[in-house]
Parts: C-alpha cells; sequence; structure tokens
C-alpha cells in the first residue's frame, strides 16, 4: 500500500535531511505506529506519502502508484484516497459537526443524496451521536478529534493518516480515540500513525517503525514505544 | 460540480471583505466607464471625419460694400471678374467642382439654417453674406495651394477652410478621448492591483478552508474557482455600473456634443450598447484574470 525506496528528503536552505535512506514497506490493511523524538523526521514521512513534499532522492509507491510519475493534476485523486488528522484538529469553526464532515465530500463534488445519507453513519461510527449539530467550540478536544476523524474517513479512504492525533487530548481521551482509529483500521483501512504517546504504543502492540535523525532505527512488529524514551 | 456550494464560498468571500469589494467594484465602474467614453468618442470622431471628408469646402467669398478686408475698397468685382476668379479655380489640379452661391442663395440658406433661433435668422440681411464660390477638392487635405493662390488675389474678400475649422474641432474630441483613455487606463492598473489584493487577502481569510479542501482531494478548478468567480463578479457589478454611467454620457456628453456642434452622425444606442458589452466583458476578464494570476502565488496548490 505504501513503499519507501531508499527515500531521502532534504528541505531546500538545509543541510541536513529531514529523512535519509528510508525504506519502509507497509502493507493494505496495517497499522503502524512512527515514533521518533522531535524533528526525526515523522511528519515528513506522512507529507511524501500525500506528496505534499517530493523526496530528494528515491521512490515512492503509494495505492500502486508511482508519486514520481503522478502529475500534478491527479494529486487531488490520490488525496481523496487518503484520509489525514492532525493534532490541532483542523475543524472549521464557522461550521457544525455535521457541516464540516460534509465538507470533506461537498468539496470533491459528491451528490446531495449520497451525503445526507453517508455523513449521520460516520458521525455515528466515530461515536458523536446526537452532537451532529454540535459546533467546534462546544466539544470537548477528544470530540473535536472524532470530528477530524469522521470528516477523514467519510469517503472510505484506503489509507488513514494520522499526525499525533492525542496530543492534545489527556491519556483517558486518547483511549477512545485510539479505539475508533482501531475500529477504521478493521474495516481494511491502512493506519499510519506518528506519535510520541508511549502508552498508547504500548498498549496497542502494533507494528513500530522508530525513526531517528531521518533513519529507520527500528522496524518491529507488535512492538513498544522504546527504551530511550522511558517506554517499558 | 455543486453549484450551491461554490456561490455560498463566493457570498462568504465577497462578505467578509465588503470594503475591499466595494472600493473594487467602484474601480472597476469608474475604469470601464473612462474606457468606453473613450471608445465612444473615438468612433464619434471617426464616423464624423468620416461624414465630413466628402464635404468639407473651401469656401471663397467675394468682396462688397460692407467687406472690411482693405484689398476690397468696399467695392464689389463685377460679373466679367468674378468669371476670372472661377475660371483661376477651375484651371486648378486640386479642384474637383466649383459652385457659385449668390448673396441671395446664400441669404436664404441662412435664414433656413437658423430658423430655429429668431434671434439670429431676424438679424440676418441679404447681402451680410456676399457671393461666394464653394469649392470641392479632389482631397481635402490639398487645401495648402487653394487657399495660397485666393487669399490675396483681388475681389476675394476671405477664404474660408472649412477643413481646418473642423480639424481644430476634431483635435479637441481626439484630445477628450486621450485624456479619457489614459486616466481610464490608470484606472484599469488600479483595478487590476485592488484585485490582486482583495483575493490574497480573500485566499488568506479562507486559508483554512482552501487547506482542507487540499487535503481532502479537491480539485483545483475546485479551489480556485470561488476565487476566480468573486473577482468576476466583483467586475460584473462594476461593469453595470459603468453601464450606466456610459448611458449617461451618451445622453448628456455625446448628445451635447451633437446638439451644439451639429454633427450629422449621431452615435445611436446600438452603438453604445456594443460598447457596453464589450468593455463589460473585457472588466470581468481582467478581473477574473487577475484573481486566477494572484491565487497562484498565494494558494499553494
Ligand atoms: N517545511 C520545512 N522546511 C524546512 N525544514 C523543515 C520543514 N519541515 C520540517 N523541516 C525539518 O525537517 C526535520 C524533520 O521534521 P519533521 O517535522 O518531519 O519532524 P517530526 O518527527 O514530525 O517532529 P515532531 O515530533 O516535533 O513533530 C526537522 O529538522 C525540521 O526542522
Ligand atoms: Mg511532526
Amino acid at each position: 500500500m505504501i513503499h519507501f525506496d531508499n527515500v531521502t528528503k532534504v528541505y531546500s536552505h538545509q543541510s541536513r535531511p529531514a529523512l535519509q535512506g528510508v525504506n519502509v514497506a507497509v502493507e493494505k490493511g496495517e497499522f503502524v505506529f512512527l515514533v521518533g523524538p522531535s524533528g526525526s523526521g515523522k511528519s515528513t514521512f506522512l507529507r511524501l506519502i500525500l506528496k505534499e513534499e517530493r523526496p530528494t532522492q528515491g521512490g515512492i509507491h503509494v495505492a500502486g502508484k508511482d508519486l514520481s510519475r503522478l502529475s500534478n493534476w491527479k494529486v487531488p485523486h490520490l488525496r481523496r484516497r487518503i484520509g489525514c488528522v492532525f493534532q490541532d484538529f483542523r475543524l472549521l469553526p464557522n461550521k457544525n459537526v455535521y457541516e464540516n464532515v460534509a465538507f470533506a465530500l461537498e468539496v470533491i463534488g459528491k451528490p446531495r443524496r449520497f451525503i445526507r445519507k453517508v455523513v449521520p453513519e460516520v458521525i455515528d461510527l466515530v461515536g458523536l451521536e446526537g452532537k451532529a449539530h454540535r459546533m467546534p467550540d462546544e466539544l470537548s478536544g477528544g470530540e473535536q478529534q472524532r470530528v477530524a476523524i469522521a470528516r477523514a474517513f467519510v469517503n472510505r479512504p484506503m489509507i488513514l493518516l494520522a499526525d499525533e492525533p492525542t496530543g492534545n487530548i489527556d491519556p483517558a481521551t486518547s483511549i477512545g480515540i485510539m479505539k475508533v482509529l482501531d475500529r477504521i483500521n478493521r474495516t481494511g483501512t491502512t493506519v499510519v500513525m506518528a506519535t510520541h504517546d508511549a502508552a498508547i504504543v504500548d498498549a496497542f502492540r502494533k507494528r513500530v517503525v522508530e525513526l531517528e535523525d531521518g533513519r529507520v532505527v527500528r522496524d518491529q512488529s507488535r512492538g513498544v514505544y522504546g527504551q530511550a524514551y522511558g517506554g517499558v | 460540480m455543486r453549484v450551491q456550494f461554490v456561490l455560498q464560498e463566493i457570498w462568504i468571500g465577497l462578505r467578509r471583505n465588503l470594503t475591499m469589494t466595494i472600493a473594487l467594484i467602484v474601480t472597476v465602474a469608474i475604469a470601464m466607464a473612462l474606457f468606453g467614453t473613450g471608445v465612444l468618442l473615438k468612433m464619434q470622431v471617426d464616423k464624423s471625419n468620416n461624414y465630413w471628408s466628402d464635404k468639407v469646402e473651401v469656401s471663397i467669398y467675394l468682396c462688397n460694400k460692407l467687406s472690411a478686408n482693405p484689398n476690397c475698397k468696399k467695392t464689389e468685382p463685377n460679373q466679367s471678374e468674378k468669371d476670372a476668379i472661377r475660371k483661376q479655380l477651375e484651371s486648378m489640379p486640386q479642384v474637383a467642382k466649383v459652385v457659385p452661391e449668390t448673396a441671395q442663395e446664400a441669404y436664404q440658406r441662412a435664414k433656413e439654417q437658423f430658423k430655429d433661433s429668431p434671434g439670429i435668422a431676424g438679424s440676418i440681411q441679404p447681402g451680410d453674406i456676399p457671393d461666394s464660390f464653394r469649392v470641392k477638392l479632389k482631397d481635402p487635405k490639398n487645401f495648402a495651394a487653394v487657399v495660397a493662390q485666393m487669399s490675396n488675389r483681388e475681389g476675394v474678400d476671405q477664404v474660408v477652410n472649412e477643413r481646418a475649422i473642423l480639424d481644430k474641432f476634431f483635435k479637441i474630441l481626439s484630445g477628450l478621448q486621450w485624456a479619457a483613455l489614459i486616466i481610464a487606463a490608470i484606472q484599469l492598473i488600479a483595478a487590476v492591483l485592488l484585485v490582486a489584493n482583495t483575493i490574497r487577502l480573500s485566499a488568506f481569510n479562507r486559508r483554512r478552508e482552501t487547506g482542507i479542501m487540499r487535503l481532502v482531494g479537491a480539485s483545483n478548478v475546485y479551489i480556485q474557482l470561488p476565487f476566480v468567480l468573486e473577482g468576476a463578479i466583483a467586475g460584473l457589478v462594476g461593469g453595470v455600473f459603468a453601464a450606466i454611467l456610459l448611458s449617461f454620457s451618451k445622453v448628456f456628453l455625446l448628445g451635447r456634443l451633437q446638439k451644439n456642434l451639429q454633427l450629422a452622425t449621431p452615435l445611436g444606442w446600438l452603438d453604445v450598447t456594443t460598447v457596453i458589452v464589450a468593455s463589460m466583458c473585457f472588466g470581468i476578464l481582467l478581473c477574473a484574470l487577475a484573481s486566477f494570476l494572484t491565487l497562484r502565488r498565494y494558494l499553494k496548490i
């Protein structure tokens, strides 16, 4: 599903590479934690998958497509197959829960009938039943992140990328968010989640890819967060 | 393409920076109106020019008892002298036709011409206008030789070259036309800069929305369309105001010119409508294009 083939990324005006010779293959339906200290290149890894950045060297394949051969006007179609969640939720403050989720479908031109059918289903799936008409500022951080997940998932993407989705949320609520991501993973969606949250990584026991200074230093199935940062 | 969604986005965009939008509309309206006025004036000048150039004549007024010209010595030339003048005119290579007009005919014609102004018509006396020759030139531009030979000739009081009078008049008109076009050009530059600024603000105000649109895979057309249409709509509204202003300038400026100066060739409403539609299309396209180019710089796709 996601193949990094000896990928190096050096940002312009920067001498130190953000990623260096990265080889990672994530298969369909996998759940992968991306861990590593700040600045190790986790977000860069995710941005490369979305073709928000281009690799300086190496090849990336996503959903069977060679990103280097994907022309710019086809990038939106790639992104429709990938959902994204961020630490800061990125909801539209002037739209309610339903509208925020529906927005993702409206802007890719989905018919209104379809939107009316699937949006409530997804709102239920992330555990926000009955809150469709709340505004973002009437929701807790955990609930806002559920809205963001609903928006990322409403178009049934093949891949869900999450960049520190529990970064702004307390541990107890984080577990709830993780359960939602797990539920989504069980529908066959590949999930890649960058995180600093040792407790969650240790509790879920999924594949762990660890980055350090832009290199993959560990790739372990059913792994833990890692000794170096005070994990198990 | 969800039409309602796009319209809603445009409305939000226009409302969010209302002051800029108003400034933009006003600027576009003035630019378009001046541009249109310039074009209308040009059309008027060209049309009148064509009309007049086959009609302009050099008029040679002969001496009579009332002539102020000292060469005349207050005496009218006799018939053979008049014939000699006519012969000389007809022998010139530049001259196409010579038509004599007697003082009586001139009197009748003047009365006819000023019949709407009884004051003037009443004050004209037979003999005020002397006998004359109306000389039609083969090419109205080659008047110099005729004027030179006739000016100080015995028996000739005055040589009036209508072409020179018209030229002066057309010079004023084309001066007006250029003034309008130059101001319009400056206004157009201002309009383009304002569009760029408005759209940049709009893109900044809506960066959350466009960021999410990009993320969920909205196509570039979908992301850019509301902005481009926002510019185009401002252009359209400005164009409507410009159309109103242009109608005014047709009625008041051109209308007055035609009345006062007896231009025989009024511009019809068809011409005015053509100019309005053309300048509106031009304004809308310009605004849309300016938005589009601005977006390429400020909205990362
Ligand atoms: N747009 C950019 N331009 C230049 N350098 C960048 C850019 N984005 C990231 N970097 C650099 O690339 C390196 C990797 O950054 P990245 O954001 O991928 O780290 P990260 O692992 O996500 O860190 P964190 O855990 O703090 O989010 C850092 O040194 C960072 O300074
Ligand atoms: Mg990061």
